[in-house]
């Protein structure tokens, strides 16, 4: 992190923090099962979430919703899926770190294995040729192996601009300025820093038009919703995808 | 982040969610039948033109009740405040909630003709549901979608409960939205309708 983004990055986080004392979510006194909920859902700074949600949306909606429509409308879904594998392709070695600190060898195994063929015969990435040969693509960061090392995800936060979040999620983002090997290869190359982040964040935005217009016209409670995937999402990618509870294969009545 | 591709694996389940009642019967004993013979029906459905809107909609909705256990899940979705609610209220819940999740899912669906599904295993989960394992393939190069199937038994065959898209409960996702709406109009069951009816006001517009 160079001085300005370390001055960026404490402007947020003080921003932030007179934020959490301006306001706290009032828990239901009483009834012990609406505690149960209220306590499970740990957003004790809902009123100020829902105030940085609201300012995000208006980012959102003015900013990286038309960028990505405009994306989406210019160019085609083969073109859209390159830049895709492209940019998944420069993360490859962030995720392989995290895979052997997860101590999850034959993950790191099948990373290495992807980005090698997909560097190579894929064209620097522009073809994920390593998935159908069986190496199926997964991602990896600090966060995830935060969860795997037992840190409890904490509060749920809001984030000004980066959105949804959590102190163990937070915290990973920090590390993995330092531990994303990708930083390091681009020292001095500020425009491949920012066109991959600001790459990834219209392609990712692309591929979410869809389900969010529909979260957000469906659902009676738009912040509630996302807060909700947003951690079975990450909960689910820490669990590398398997089932949160264990099902009992074999049964068929 | 869920991906555009999880939404169409969620388009596609919808699909799969429009199984006439014959089907249901006639996979009583077989949960991984039951669900790829809905996906199937709904694939036929979904394909079938020169329907109206509202026409559409009535075939769906009479599909839909018949696959999926809307009293179990309205009941779930509405948590703690179930046993708050008078038995006219709770009638009135589960009529509104029923509405909500048809149109929500018929709109859904409506964009998409084709899927393939494959069930790879049928297991039980703790919590005594039948759970049907499956992924749905994606057109060049794309990598399947996991989709996780809840189902209970009734006397009338199986009825979806839960559907798990990439890790994600559609059960678990509405009953925290409707915790959260409830907790901001301070409990009050009479609110939560309201916003029910012009929920749905407003996908019928």
């Amino acid at each position: 992190m160079n001085k300005k983004q370390a001055k960026v990055a404490s402007r947020t986080l003080a921003a932030l923090a007179l934020a959490a004392l301006a306001a706290c979510a009032t828990p239901p006194t009483g009834d012990k099962e609406l505690m149960a909920e209220f306590e499970q859902t740990n957003d004790p700074l809902e009123p100020t979430n829902r105030v940085v949600f609201q300012f995000n949306q208006g980012v959102d909606t003015v900013v990286l919703r038309p960028a990505a429509l405009a994306y989406r409308t210019v160019v085609p879904e083969f073109g859209r899926d390159r830049v895709g594998d492209f940019l998944s392709n420069l993360y490859a070695p962030l995720t392989f770190v995290h895979d052997v600190l997860q101590g999850e060898m034959s993950r790191a195994g099948t990373t290495l294995g992807r980005f090698v063929m997909n560097t190579t015969f894929g064209v620097f990435g522009i073809m994920d040729v390593a998935a159908p040969a069986g190496l199926a693509p997964h991602s990896e960061d600090a966060g995830q192996t935060l969860g795997v090392w037992g840190a409890p995800e904490g509060a749920y936060l809001i984030l000004p601009v980066l959105g949804p979040s959590n102190p163990r999620d937070l915290t990973g983002r920090v590390a993995d300025w330092f531990l994303d090997p990708y930083q390091h290869a681009t020292r001095d190359a500020d425009w491949a820093r920012w066109g991959r982040t600001g790459g990834s964040a219209i392609d990712g935005r692309e591929r979410a038009l869809d389900v969010l217009d529909d979260l957000e016209k469906t659902s009676l409670d738009y912040y509630a919703a996302v807060r909700s995937l947003y951690r079975q999402r990450r909960n689910t990618e820490i669990r590398n995808g398997k089932a949160a509870d264990s099902i009992t294969p074999g049964l068929t009545q | 982040m869920p991906t555009r591709r999880s939404f169409l694996a969620l388009a596609f389940a919808t699909c799969a969610m429009l199984a006439g009642p014959a089907t249901v019967r006639a996979a009583v004993d077989d949960p991984g039948r039951f669900v790829t013979t809905m996906a199937q029906q709904a694939i036929q459905t979904a394909a079938s033109p020169g329907l109206s809107r509202d026409a559409r909609l009535d075939r769906f909705r009479t599909l839909f009740v018949a696959a999926f256990d809307m009293n179990e899940l309205g009941r779930a979705v509405l948590g703690p405040y179930w046993r708050q609610a008078s038995p006219v209220q709770q009638t009135q819940f589960l009529d509104l909630f029923r509405e909500l999740q048809v149109l929500t899912w018929a709109g859904r669906f409506q964009d998409y003709s084709a899927i393939d599904l494959t069930v790879l295993g049928v297991g039980k989960s703790p919590d005594g549901t039948v759970a049907v394992e499956t992924v749905i393939a994606r057109g060049a190069g794309g990598q399947p979608i996991p989709v996780l199937w809840r189902l209970n038994k009734s006397p009338e065959g199986f009825k979806v409960v839960d559907i798990v898209v990439e890790g994600v409960s559609m059960a678990i996702t509405e009953r925290k939205v409707y915790f959260s709406a409830m907790q901001s109009l301070g409990g009050k069951i009479d609110g939560l309708l309201d916003i029910m009816r012009r929920k749905i006001d407003q996908l019928k517009a």
